[in-house]
């Protein structure tokens, strides 16, 4: 392909590509996302790959390896157009009957459609599925189209459309007060207004301006922005240039984290086609815009995703936080103005300068607008990545979408916002996801994970879950973070193993108070939500805990035993068997009996017993 | 020409160099913020929170460390509300029940009102103030120590874990260790939840004299400035 030259190069170019492909008659789609990738979904693309060559169907049918199309449980998912048939759970050997009766002769085969669980129903396409009809996939709906590996699937839909008409005739003032105009909030976390952002970089001193994309995402259970990276590159891409030419930067850094293989390969791809082409480098499309994109790969610390840690991280130092007094938009990495938004951000921001502000403002609440990307997990039947207008009330993300409960248990509460946001218990369901409602009720919008937990979960043996995560991952730089957490950590393990003491949860709310206000970076700062959420919501299991001893959900393993229960144990002996501590006595055909002392309540004996005989209490 | 900045601290008129840091414009003019991990001729890194003040900024008030905070003109900032005072007071008992053998910890924590401490001792003598490793970095420029690790596992270290040549043998890392040059005479027993008897004397001044500056080993030490003022 030539380097394109102007902006009617790049518009000829999207005429070519979609004239091609009306010439292909049928395409078969097949998720190359990382969930699917683990579900064996390459060696279904080379099965299918082997079987339309075997057939010399090559100039008939048109295999696409796309990125993630967000239902990664029922993965590797397919999808065959025309006619858009959804298959799930497809294996290697199913290619053949796939191309043979499907591809061939329009044949459905019913095995391979999807189950709904709640009715029961077979599904044939992906409009029908409840888990896709409930969202509004602004962002998601592109990773079905683009092979992340090729620029030409995404010119084809449309992409750099809004770069051209950017460098065409908008002024970097007004790109920003679009930006503005749109109410577009950070996605990372804090939900800044991306548009006062901008233009505070816009107007800081200095010719040297960077824009940096932070794809550092490492949240327990969240994969938004991971998806996002691989599937669809270019549209990042596309947002910080569009960023770039708004503050004036020459140069662009994609931050994604070493874990994110994928990302980082695919970022990398993207960014080499881009320059071959002309849409990054010197002069893009002939204009005198000048910017290029450099992919570094994260220090594998989860604080790197804090702004200025990431910045010393890029500048090839340790990866901690310094202080903020003065924004990083005007003292960013190599002390230059710099703006720094979130994967999800920069996604956003071509699609609002191609269809306008109020298109985008259309969707959402009074300060949230737009769709927000969440990764769905934990106890609920659906899960996987859901994207919701803002405002959306978690009722229906958790049972319209997520299904509801996953194994017959009620559901308790929810997990917004990774390790440093909150829990919400069902009381606070109706609550519509926007930053300052989630805010308020104590949980915050973070990144977008979203855990849902059922009445299994103890919400003591939660909190400290998320604070060993964080103590772990503070940088260790500030005595409130580092110590702080650690002391918390300290009172919470107490409290799970039956020694804590009313005075121990106070002394816990003060020490919570003091590191979410002392803290130096927002690491420190929200560390404490998980404690203070479920001192909030959930006081009477700590309440169980201290003064009863005892842990209601039957998690902590201190405060339960395993005891047999003599009428319904017929003395079958597997559990004797499994118990890997020895733990179990009894002969044959007789009741057995656990050694309180032995048992290690690991609970195995419990999943192997067929008679539901063995308790918790 | 040297540029000034006016700003009320604790409702009084300051007056500071331009680009000077809120601690030293406090410290300049007599007024004590007690700070452990700042020295005067070293970059502030905001470690210790224990500086930490309010700002007050179109209305909101907002916590944040004073060592990194410039003074700008027209700056209103609280150093001694109750709110900061209590901030101040759980943060030094943290750093005290983390080395409660250290006089100049001790005095701080003294300092700042802790008359017991909640939390079980542990001894780790290295609170990690960074003091020793930014001397060494910026003023001695010997790059010999540094911090290894994160989180709880973060401890000073030399290069590679071996490259104890680097060191210049200049000595002020351990003259800046607030836990080498000062080491407690009395050591505190764990679980008995007060300070050592060295510091009764002190805790009686604080009670009776609240917001004094308590002449602790570490301004001793350092060659405090508070030392002219007390």
């Amino acid at each position: 392909m030539h380097k394109l030259k102007s902006l009617n190069n790049l518009d000829s170019l999207r005429k070519k590509l979609l004239a091609e492909r009306k010439r292909a008659r049928a395409t078969i789609v097949i998720c190359g996302g990382t969930g699917c990738q683990a579900s064996k979904s390459p060696e279904v693309i080379a099965a299918i790959k082997k079987e339309i060559t075997g057939q010399e169907m090559e100039k008939k049918v048109h295999v696409r390896a796309t990125g993630c199309h967000g239902f990664c449980e029922q993965g590797p998912i397919m999808v065959i157009e025309p006619g858009n048939l959804f298959y799930c759970h497809v294996k290697a050997k199913d290619a053949k009957e796939i191309v043979a009766k499907t591809v061939k002769n329009g044949e459905v085969i019913e095995r391979l459609l999807y189950t709904d669980p709640v009715s029961g129903k077979k599904v044939r396409t992906e409009a029908e599925i409840p888990f896709y009809r409930a969202q509004d996939r602004q962002l998601l709906n592109h990773n079905r189209s683009v092979d992340p590996c090729a620029i030409e699937d995404y010119i084809a839909i449309g992409g750099y459309a809004a770069l051209a008409k950017t460098i065409a005739g908008i002024e970097p003032e007004a790109v920003i007060s679009e930006i503005k105009a749109s109410g577009l909030r950070g996605r990372g976390g804090a939900g800044f207004p991306t548009g006062r952002k901008w233009a505070e970089c816009a107007e800081a001193p200095g010719d040297e301006k960077y824009v940096v994309c932070n794809a550092d995402e490492g949240d327990p259970g969240a994969y938004m922005d991971r998806c996002l990276l691989e599937a669809n590159p270019h549209l990042i891409l596309e947002g910080m240039m569009i960023g770039a030419w708004a503050i004036g930067a020459f140069t662009g850094y994609i931050y994604v984290r070493n874990e994110y293989p994928l990302a980082v390969q695919h970022a990398r791809i993207a960014v080499e086609q881009a320059r071959k082409l002309g849409l990054l480098g010197e002069n893009i499309l002939g204009s005198s815009f000048s910017f290029d994109v450099e992919v570094a790969r994260g220090g594998g610390a989860f604080v790197c995703g804090e702004s200025t840690a990431l910045m010393a991280s890029l500048e090839g130092k340790v990866g901690e936080p310094r202080a903020k007094d003065i924004h990083t938009v005007k003292d960013g990495l190599w002390h230059k103005p710099t703006v720094l938004n979130n994967v999800e951000t920069w996604a956003n921001v071509p699609s609002i300068i191609l269809n306008g502000a109020k298109w985008f403002a259309a969707k959402g609440t009074k300060n949230s607008k737009g769709t927000k990307i969440f990764a769905l997990t934990g106890q609920v039947k659906n899960t996987g990545l859901v994207e919701v207008a803002m405002g959306t009330p978690l009722n229906k993300v958790i049972f319209d979408i997520g299904g509801g409960s996953k194994n017959g248990k009620a559901i308790k509460a929810v997990q917004t916002g990774g390790p440093s946001g909150g829990c919400l218990p069902v009381g606070k369901f109706a609550l519509p996801v926007d930053f300052d409602t989630l805010n308020e009720a104590g949980a915050m919008m973070g990144s977008g994970g979203m855990v849902v937990m059922d009445e299994g979960t103890c919400m003591v043996d939660m909190a400290k879950y998320f604070l060993n995560f964080l103590q772990d991952e503070s940088c260790g730089k500030c005595i409130p973070c580092r110590v702080g957490v650690d002391r918390m950590l300290e009172i919470i393990t107490d409290i799970a193993e039956g020694r804590g003491s009313r005075e121990q949860i106070a002394l816990l709310e003060e020490l919570a108070d003091t590191v979410s206000a002392t803290s130096l970076c927002a690491l420190g700062k929200t560390a404490p939500n998980p404690v203070l959420s479920t001192l909030r919501y959930f006081p009477e299991e700590y309440a169980a805990h201290v003064d009863h001893k005892k842990c209601p959900a039957g998690v902590c393993k201190a405060l339960i035993s395993y005891s047999i229960q003599s009428d319904k144990c017929n003395g079958c002996g597997s559990c004797l068997r499994a118990c890997p501590h020895d733990a179990i006595y009894g002969r044959k055909k007789k009741v057995h009996i656990i050694d309180e002392k032995k048992c290690l309540r690991c609970g195995i004996c419990v999943g192997e017993c067929k008679f539901a005989a063995i308790t918790v209490s | 020409m040297q540029q000034y900045v006016t700003l009320k601290i604790d409702n009084a008129r300051v007056k500071a160099v331009k680009g000077a840091s809120v601690l030293d414009a406090a410290m300049a003019s007599g007024l004590c913020i007690p700070h452990l991990c700042y020295v005067p001729v070293l970059k502030a890194s905001g470690a210790c929170r224990l500086c930490i003040v309010e700002v007050v900024d179109n209305g909101r008030t907002k916590i944040t460390a004073s060592c990194t905070l410039n003074a700008e003109d027209g700056m209103v900032i609280y150093s001694n509300t109750e709110r900061i005072r209590k901030l101040r007071k759980n943060i030094a008992e943290l750093l005290v029940a983390q080395a409660p053998n250290s006089r100049a910890v001790q005095d701080i924590a003294v300092r700042c009102g802790v008359k017991e401490v909640r939390y079980p001792f542990r001894n780790d003598n290295c609170i990690q103030c960074g003091r020793c490793v930014s001397y060494c970095t910026e003023y001695s420029k010997a790059n010999s120590l540094g911090f290894v690790g994160r989180g709880k596992n973060r401890h000073v270290e030399y290069p590679l874990g071996f490259r104890r040549d680097l060191c210049k043998k200049c000595g002020f890392c351990t003259e800046y260790c607030p836990m080498s040059v000062t080491p407690c005479g009395g050591p505190m027993k764990a679980g008995e939840g007060r300070l050592c008897g060295n510091c009764d004397s002190q805790i009686a001044a604080m009670e009776h004299f609240s917001g004094i500056c308590v002449r602790c080993e570490l301004g001793k030490g350092f060659k405090c400035v508070r030392q002219t003022y007390v």
